[in-house]
């Protein structure tokens, strides 16, 4: 750990922990004037965090220390995943964070423990959330690893700041077979955030709810806490997608003039992104729970097609 | 060196006796002076097996001498120190737990002859690491298979324990059957029962040996199709041996696998693809049976049976990489499966033995009616969670950490240059993240089920905490869960291998800080705190019957994977009425259908008990016929003899 690591981490945490409300509030606002309605304000987010960390927790008297620990669990886990995605500089190399496995299962260790506290005040609502969270975790799995295996494959490492280094070098002309991964990823990010087609965040019945069901049961601070920890973690996801296909503007060494283009190029991508998901939001219904697994299979087929392409060039 | 090592195997040996001279002084004393005696001979042999493995020295010694031939003699070589200090280790703390463990339950007499057996049992499986002659070998496997039987069949009335114990034996013998043979094969080339490398075998025997020694300790590893003993031996044996046969019997066929393949004989292409096919099969249908399973110590036991697979995956690797001359891939999957190997004897036996305390607590092992028990067995719940979440691979623990090794040799195959392999790897390694994210599952539902929420019957509501000594053996192995998955990047290189694996160090020490801040941050805060009732929709009173069952946890699962469970729903009514309108009964069912168990065991062993059938009938007759038979076989006897020689 050397200062340039130290420097990194402090940033590139602290702004994806600023930003992410924004995003959160970005994609309602885009739905609602899809709707054709006007929608909260940007800031609604921030307001609304800000709200809940002056509330009261209220536990449920079943509840355990699994309900009090895991808003930390999930924030800390999903907090250091974000070092693993470089947004305001690339590190140097042998800082040991950045293997995309070990990334990919801190996200399976936030979503283990937010199960957990599903199932841990024993209401129907946090059980179903947590059965059926699970059971999408484990057919979105399979092809999350494949699209890592791809974007191996593609850029023959496994360590995600030097996969942005070699397409930022490179062009992306030289892989057109990312844009096949990122489509297949682009299904992933739905998948992850909780979105329409495969869960739908906004729906008042907790019936219907996978990702709200679970968080049902925390209030206040906790809750405030567990909604940021979602935020961080679609704005993670989103700069995988967004770093992987179009790098442009990302500074590779710690100048201020770098970082600040590399952030500002970042919040225009992201926030074009972010329109981009609000529309394929609004313009889809909810997939029937039993017909989800097709809908990862075009994700999976995808990311298979992709290596073996890359096998057979 | 040596020396101690064999005064820790007189300790055991004396241990085994002890409770048993000690017969006048009351049973509780003898067996805790034997446990006493056991776990000092157990520090011995770690301690030598562990300086042996980390000095690279190697010890030879021989024994005793049946004739020139059959020897028993102990070898260390690394890999040979490498389980024995596993095995002590893993030993130490399951005889530490069995403390208090074993008083509870059973007739005197019989903790007496389990306290005797479990020495025998642990000092078997030493010296069959340790063996450096086939016979040795093959004699203390055999006192291996036996006394874990003998102790298996603790609760010998049951019908349930019967099943088990025939299962078992029957199984464990096919297996050491297909090891007589590949040992015979190997002499009759190499002419001495030394245990050592050779290629004096030619091609087709060389093969033939391999699926000898494959199916030999596949049956006792419990690879998938050999694996129907596992979950029934398992779930029966008392928590303690349950532990043992898990934690590290299994890793004893790992270590014959290891020695006699890749050792002895020099592996060769395909069995690579045989052990990646069989051990994916084994892991994705391991945790897919485990979803399924509502029984705490057969989920458990299912559970074994795809971790068995993750390492056979890892040792497939290693052969296919090694084929291809691919040095850094080769070496994180054999390095990944060992490692495997000792992380999965840690957590395994630590569930176990949690599991058992659960057990001992409610009285049932059928988790759904468990529940609520973190309140009543906080510390069992903790250790339990820690279990869970280092079998779920979860990060910084280590079955993460060994895993991590598996993922990495898979996605580094790119370097292959042969597109048919990769595409096999490929497929692999989605197998691979398919039964890694289910097991996750099934362990927040086996966590959440048996401790979270409301008890869901009232033995679950009179649970007590266990005592300290069944808290102490789980809590050690807890801890090691931690400390070999945070500094595992420091434990590989230590040993000397330079692998690219991330450092879990700082990530560790990083996700720690967060936890701090935030937790800081809202006692500087004051959030004021009430304790409510479970917020559900109006309802008068929560009750656990609301709750979702284990069942009703993985339905999704299981409709989504009914083409492997086989689920059959069925809806049978009988009406009184002509229209059908008026019920008379119903039935409704849901069958899954044990496909290992109906479709290739039962028939096998129907088709010897028809063999056996008529076999006897032809016992059933006079002495002419006899006669015939005794004349029929010497003249046969002379023909061969005069054959052969």
């Amino acid at each position: 750990m050397n200062w340039n690591m130290i420097l990194y981490t402090v940033l590139n945490t602290t702004f994806v922990f600023l930003f992410a409300p924004l995003i959160v509030s970005l994609i309602k606002k885009v739905k609602a004037m899809c709707q054709g309605r006007r929608g909260t304000p940007l800031l609604q987010t921030y307001f609304q965090l800000f709200k809940l960390f002056k509330k009261e927790i209220v536990y449920s008297d079943n509840s355990s220390f699994i309900m009090r620990i895991s808003p930390y669990l999930n924030i800390a886990f999903l907090l250091v995943a974000s070092i693993f995605i470089p947004i305001v500089f690339i590190p140097a190399q042998e800082s040991g964070f950045g293997n995309i496995i070990l990334f990919l299962y801190l996200m399976v260790c936030a979503r283990f423990f937010m199960a957990l506290s599903g199932l841990d005040a024993g209401s129907t609502f946090g059980n179903m959330g947590s059965s059926r969270e699970m059971t999408i975790a484990s057919i979105i799995e399979p092809t999350t690893l494949m699209a890592c295996a791809a974007l191996a494959f593609i850029l023959k490492t496994t360590d995600i700041p030097e996969m942005f280094g070699t397409v930022l070098s490179g062009s992306i002309l030289q892989y057109p077979t990312l844009f096949l991964v990122a489509s297949s990823l682009f299904i992933i990010l739905i998948v992850e955030t909780a979105r329409v087609p495969v869960d739908n965040p906004e729906t008042h019945l907790e019936l219907t709810m996978v990702h709200e069901a679970m968080i049902l049961e925390q209030s206040g601070p906790k809750l405030a806490l567990m909604e940021l920890s979602y935020g961080i973690k679609q704005l993670i996801l989103m700069a995988f997608l967004i770093n992987i296909l179009f790098p442009w503007g990302m500074a590779t060494d710690t100048t201020l003039s770098g970082i600040l283009i590399s952030v500002a190029s970042f919040i225009i991508k992201a926030l074009l992104l972010a329109v981009a998901m609000g529309v394929f939001e609004s313009f889809f219904a909810k997939i029937r729970f039993f017909r989800l697994p097709d809908f990862f299979m075009i994700a999976f087929f995808l990311s298979f097609v992709t290596i073996v392409f890359e096998l057979l060039s | 060196m040596e020396t101690l090592f064999l005064s820790g195997c007189s300790l055991l040996l004396l241990a085994c006796v002890l409770p048993f001279i000690a017969r006048i002084t009351p049973g509780k004393t003898a067996r805790r002076i034997a446990l006493f005696v056991l776990l000092s001979g157990l520090a011995c042999i770690t301690t030598a097996s562990l300086i042996c493995f980390l000095s690279g020295a190697e010890c030879i010694r021989l024994l005793y001498s049946l004739t020139p031939e059959l020897v028993f003699d102990i070898h260390f070589d690394s890999l040979s120190s490498f389980f024995i200090s596993l095995i002590g280790f893993v030993s130490f703390c399951t005889a530490l737990y069995s403390f208090n463990y074993i008083e509870h339950g059973g007739t005197e007499k019989r903790r007496l002859v389990l306290t005797a057996l479990l020495p025998l049992f642990i000092l078997s499986m030493i010296m069959v690491v340790a063996a450096d002659n086939m016979f040795g070998f093959l004699f203390f496997w055999e006192i291996m298979s036996i006394s874990s039987f003998l102790l298996m069949m603790y609760d010998r009335e049951k019908a349930e324990t019967q099943k088990a114990g025939i299962f078992y034996f029957v199984m464990t013998q096919f297996g050491t059957l297909f090891l007589f043979i590949a040992f015979l094969l190997i002499y009759r080339y190499t002419n001495t029962f030394d245990i050592k490398a050779t290629d004096a075998l030619p091609q087709v025997v060389k093969s033939f040996a391999f699926i000898a020694i494959f199916i030999g300790f596949g049956t006792k590893a419990g690879i998938i199709p050999f694996h129907k003993w596992l979950p029934y031996a398992h779930s029966v044996a008392p928590s303690n041996v349950s532990a043992l046969m898990s934690g590290v019997m299994l890793k004893v066929a790992i270590y014959g696998l290891c020695r006699f393949a890749f050792d002895v004989l020099q592996p060769e292409l395909w069995w690579g693809f045989v052990l990646l096919a069989f051990g994916t099969v084994s892991a994705l249908l391991g945790v897919i049976y485990a979803l399924k399973e509502h029984d705490l110590k057969k989920l458990l036991a299912y559970h074994s049976i795809e971790n068995i697979g993750i390492i056979v995956v890892g040792l497939g690797l290693y052969v296919i990489f090694n084929y291809y001359g691919l040095e850094i891939p080769a070496n994180l999957s054999l390095v990944g499966a060992l490692f495997h190997t000792l992380n999965h004897a840690v957590f395994k036996s630590l569930l176990f033995m949690t599991a058992g305390s659960v057990v001992q607590a409610t009285g049932t092992r059928n988790i759904e009616k468990m529940g609520g028990l973190v309140k009543k067995m906080p510390v069992t719940a903790v250790l339990f969670l820690i279990g869970s979440c280092a079998i779920s691979a979860l990060p910084p623990l280590n079955g993460f950490a060994s895993e991590i090794m598996i993922f990495q040799a898979y996605l580094e195959s790119f370097e292959l240059n042969n597109p048919v392999v990769e595409i096999v790897m490929v497929i692999g390694l989605a197998a691979f993240a398919l039964m890694s994210a289910l097991a996750a599952a099934c362990f927040v539902k086996a966590f959440g089920v048996v401790f979270l929420a409301k008890p869901r019957s009232r033995e679950a509501g009179k649970a007590r905490e266990v005592s300290f000594g069944m808290l102490a053996g789980p809590a050690i192995l807890a801890l090691t869960c931690i400390v070999l998955g945070v500094f595992s990047f420091q434990i590989i290189s230590g040993i000397g291998f330079d692998l690219p694996v991330p450092n879990m160090l700082p990530v560790s020490i990083l996700l720690l800080l967060i936890i701090l801040i935030f937790a800081g941050l809202l006692k500087l805060f004051h959030a004021p705190v009430r304790i409510s009732e479970t917020w559900g929709c109006g309802i008068a009173k929560q009750t656990p019957a609301m709750e979702y069952t284990a069942t009703g946890f993985s339905e999704p699962i299981v409709t989504i994977f009914r083409l492997i469970f086989r689920t059959k729903k069925s809806n049978e009514k009988e009406y009184f009425d002509s229209a059908e309108s008026i019920t008379k009964r119903t039935e409704a069912k849901i069958t899954t259908f044990k496909f290992f168990e109906e479709r290739i065991y039962m028939p096998l062993a129907h088709l010897f008990m028809k063999i056996a059938a008529f076999i006897s009938q032809k016992h059933n007759k006079d002495l002419e016929t006899f006669m015939v038979y005794a004349f029929v076989t010497i003249v046969l006897l002379l023909v061969t003899a005069g054959f052969w020689l």
